[in-house]
């Protein structure tokens, strides 16, 4: 097969490329079809996924209130019944029942209240937490995506050089368990040296507010827990997309480039890194989706707030509620970010939307 | 004994790290305590993660308030019953309080004096009301008070109750009152969250100041009836996990905790002269529960031979690093309940006694082949001892007892460590054949008794305790009678036919007590608990906190 160098966007039909020989007449036309399919395929997984999300937990062992007397051992468990009555548990209704009152809930936006958290709304519980993920591990994500990327473009660009050695450090570094690498962060950033806090988001006694102090402490205290997942991650992004280079460099197009004698940096950033760097384009778009899940280990090592924690609490006390919200959300921002993947494919890779032809 | 730390190697981890840097700690801790000395701020610090969303509400378990503890130095109870030491009651709200002989009613008369934080009086109409609550429904009776109705006469308030308390004293006394005025105005008292402007007043110590995701601020109440506070200011946080706590704790950004902490001598000790570490026994026990229906605990003489081979000081030492005291008494009970025990059973103990075991053993008609231990029916003996994976110092335990039985008794011990969902439905279900696992607190010798020999726990065949389901009319009887007496000598008189009972049909195996745990630090404070003065446990979770906190003084 050969290799279609991608377009940007054509004035005119008038061709810039060379060697580009297909897939130029559906430029200027919105695929529909390709985009209904798609979004048909999403509704159904959307489907799929919240009423998967409904019935998993209840076929765990054990409910709500056991967890809740082992928690709370001054609690009588002679007040089993009383206790069902208080969380809304004594209901005898068949799940069906459950499953379609679940449905007419959720659209009108009522996630029900967390038995965890004090019997407070779901939609409280989940929105003190998920900005602070999204804002860590989202920026760490992102940034660790762009050095990465145009680290793995520089890396292999220069093959043979030193810079090679990058490679097996960063690929070492992300082997490295990240609670151990968190630890030792810890201990010599935190404990013996230090500069930065143990964890939390920000400082004791502090209330949030939009003061520079109180942005200073977040970007504080958030460093270590950002810097971290960097570095733990860097290595994935920097052997995908030197691996992609190597495969690009010995194109035609590329050697044809240099060979009527474009500048280097034009062949690099040009033609190479921007069909190389499409299937990075793909994973970030899926990891957009994980962040949301939150990074449990992060969270308990650096006693950051995030969903993680918030999720496998609320999975092990059966708090059916808050589990399905978070799912929920992470379900809704996996499909989201698959969806600007696929409209972002369409548009920056021709050969996604031969399909039509 | 919860699943504190569901990572183990983390928690190890850490405290490789922590030992391996705490040379270099005194140091930097000792400037910060020099910098702050005069009216410093106490930390105390949870290992639970992020606690994000704000309920002030008390009777919540799951509230912030709770989690954290701080509704116990905001609401105050009637009185404060010591869960360890001396088990005493100190009247803390009330200026007395009273039990009738039969403990289905308490007589109280409010301290006078007191106010609460919002600058209304506290009176008597205060606790008719938190308690009328229970009546009307407006609160959910999860302690299981069945509360009755009050009656004032002139200073003395009576509540009435539908059964003996005398084994529930502390749920009781320990039900934070709230004011009147505030609560009758609530819709949802069970569940309303109280974070709208001026509804958290309490008469306690301290009133919260400023709550946030990653802490909370109370500040000392100027007006607080018990006297002048050392301490100005409380921070409530929480840690990702132990580890994290653990290492806060040692650098000195948390004071105060009541963490399992692996080997606690180097990892937090050993960082500070000033840290200390306090163990309080309760009344409870990390008991050895087995399943007498089943083959081969339906043998009294293979649980004999058990009680005298499973190890308790190696559960206290290797299992719990320490935090905890082994029970040796044939009565089950432990040193804060020795004044409970029977004359003729003081001093009866267990001991490590392979001999023994082997000789009631064999007179039972057991034989070995091979070193394996064979029952009279010819079937080789084995059976499986369960624990959530994650309770690390039961886990620990489990390989312990199966090492122990095996190479002492030939037993062949099977170590199970289902999930938490597993576990809850085999042991209510009794389809488990032994389990470590806690007992029902009472503050007295009824706790150990009613959970492992208690009919009245199993209800539609499914167990809240007693998961062995042993029963005997005679000790149900007795059971009953020492829950209801009106007398001290009867109360005793069926105490003896249980520490019989218990002592010759070994229903269950206690191990070690069931401790409240404390780390604190001397740098700014001296006051404390300690090993000799238990005044209080130095658990800041525990209604006492409000005692220690009243006890506190700063360092010369």
């Amino acid at each position: 097969m050969t290799a279609v160098q991608p377009q940007p966007p054509v004035q005119d039909g008038v061709e810039v490329g060379t060697t580009a020989t297909t897939a130029v007449k559906g430029h200027s036309r919105v695929p529909w079809r390709f985009l209904t399919g798609r979004a048909a395929f999403y509704l159904f997984t959307l489907w799929a996924a919240i009423t998967i999300n409904f019935f998993l937990p209840r076929m765990m062992k054990g409910d709500a209130v056991d967890q809740y007397l082992s928690r709370n051992r001054n609690v009588s468990p002679e007040a089993a019944d009383a206790l069902r009555a208080l969380l809304g548990l004594d209901t005898d209704k068949s799940l069906l029942q459950q499953y379609v009152d679940y449905w007419a809930l959720l659209l009108r936006g009522d996630l029900g209240v967390s038995l965890l958290h004090g019997l407070r709304p779901v939609t409280e519980v989940i929105s003190q937490a998920l900005p602070w993920t999204v804002g860590l591990v989202g920026f760490a994500t992102v940034v660790s995506f762009a050095i990465g990327t145009i680290g793995g473009a520089v890396v292999g660009w220069r093959r043979g050089s030193r810079l090679d050695g990058l490679i097996p450090v960063t690929t070492f570094l992300s082997t490295i368990p990240y609670f151990w690498l968190g630890l030792l962060a810890i201990a010599l950033f935190s404990v013996n040296l230090g500069w930065f806090p143990i964890g939390k988001a920000y400082g004791v006694g502090m209330t949030p507010q939009w003061s520079a102090e109180f942005i200073g402490q977040v970007i504080h205290h958030g460093t270590l827990p950002a810097a971290t997942i960097v570095i733990a991650s860097l290595g994935g992004w920097m052997l995908g997309m030197r691996n992609m280079m190597l495969t690009v460099l010995d194109e035609d197009y590329v050697m044809v480039a240099q060979a009527k004698g474009m500048p280097n940096r034009r062949v690099l950033w040009r033609y190479a890194a921007r069909n190389a760097v499409l299937p990075q384009i793909q994973s970030f778009a899926l990891s957009i989706g994980f962040i949301v899940g939150g990074t449990i280990v992060m969270e308990m090592v650096f006693s950051y707030p995030g969903v993680g924690k918030l999720l496998l609490d609320a999975t092990n006390a059966k708090d059916y509620a808050l589990m399905q919200g978070v799912f929920l959300v992470i379900t809704l921002s996996v499909l989201v970010a698959n969806i600007l993947a696929d409209v972002a494919y369409a548009f920056l890779d021709p050969r996604t939307r031969q399909t039509e032809a | 004994m919860r699943p504190r730390a569901s990572l183990v190697t983390l928690s190890v981890a850490a405290a490789l790290v922590l030992s391996a840097c705490s040379s270099g700690q005194s140091g930097s801790s000792d400037t910060d305590a020099a910098a702050a000395a005069p009216g410093a701020a106490l930390t105390i610090a949870k290992p639970d993660g992020a606690i994000t969303t704000e309920s002030h509400n008390p009777y919540l378990g799951d509230s912030s308030a709770s989690k954290y503890g701080y509704a116990k130095v905001i609401f105050e109870p009637l009185a404060l019953v010591n869960p360890t030491g001396d088990l005493g009651t100190t009247p803390w709200l009330a200026e007395s309080v009273e039990w009738n002989d039969d403990y289905t009613e308490l007589t109280v008369v409010p301290r006078s004096g007191v106010t609460w934080s919002d600058g209304t009086e506290f009176t008597g109409d205060d606790i008719v009301y938190t308690f009328d609550q229970y009546l009307d429904g407006r609160l959910t009776d999860t302690a299981g008070l069945k509360y009755e109705g009050a009656t004032v006469d002139g200073d003395a308030i009576t509540l009435r109750f539908g059964d003996s308390k005398f084994t529930a004293q502390a749920r009781v006394l320990h039900t934070p009152i709230v004011p009147k005025h505030i609560w009758e105005t609530l819709d949802e008292p069970n569940t309303d969250p109280l974070t709208e402007d001026g509804l958290v007043v309490g008469t306690g110590p301290y009133v919260l100041d400023s709550w946030s995701t990653e802490s909370v601020t109370l500040t000392a109440n100027p007006d607080y009836w018990a006297g002048e506070l050392a301490v100005p200011t409380l921070h409530y946080v929480s840690y990702g996990d132990n580890a994290a706590l653990t290492t806060a704790l040692v650098s000195g950004e948390a004071d105060w905790a009541q963490a399992f902490i692996p080997q606690i001598e180097a990892s937090y000790l050993a960082a500070d002269d000033d840290n200390r570490f306090l163990v309080s026994p309760t009344t409870g026990a990390g008991t050895l529960f087995m399943n007498l229906q089943t083959k081969p605990f339906d043998d009294v003489a293979l649980r004999q031979a058990l009680a005298w081979t499973i190890d308790r000081d190696a559960y206290v030492d290797i299992a719990r690093e320490g935090a905890s005291e082994a029970v040796w008494s044939v009565t089950g009970l432990g040193s804060v309940l020795e004044s409970e025990i029977a004359p003729e059973y003081q001093g009866e103990s267990y001991s490590v006694d392979v001999d023994k075991a082997r000789q009631i053993l064999t007179h039972a008609g057991y034989t070995w082949q091979d070193e394996a231990l064979v029952d009279p029916d010819g079937e080789r003996v084995s059976f499986s001892i369960s624990v959530p994976a994650g309770w690390s110092d039961w886990n620990t335990q489990q390989a312990l007892i199966a090492e122990e039985l095996g190479s002492a008794l030939g037993i062949e011990v099977r170590v199970d460590q289902p999930d938490w969902g597993g576990w809850d439905a085999a042991r209510q279900e009794g389809t488990f054949q032994a389990i470590i696992h806690w007992l029902e607190d009472t503050g007295n010798a009824y706790g150990l008794y009613t959970s492992t020999m208690d009919p009245r726990w199993i209800v539609d065949d499914r167990a809240q305790f007693n998961f062995g389901r042993f029963e005997d009319p005679a000790v149900t009887d007795a059971l009953n009678t020492y829950a209801t007496a009106s007398s001290d000598d009867e109360r005793t008189a069926a105490s003896a036919v249980l520490q019989q009972a218990f002592a010759e049909q070994v229903p269950a195996i206690p191990l070690g007590a069931h401790p409240l745990l404390g780390e604190y630090n001397t740098r700014n404070y001296v006051g404390w608990p300690t090993e000799e003065d238990q005044y209080a446990s130095a658990d800041p979770t525990q209604p006492g906190i409000v005692q220690i906190l009243v006890n506190l003084e700063p360092v010369e």
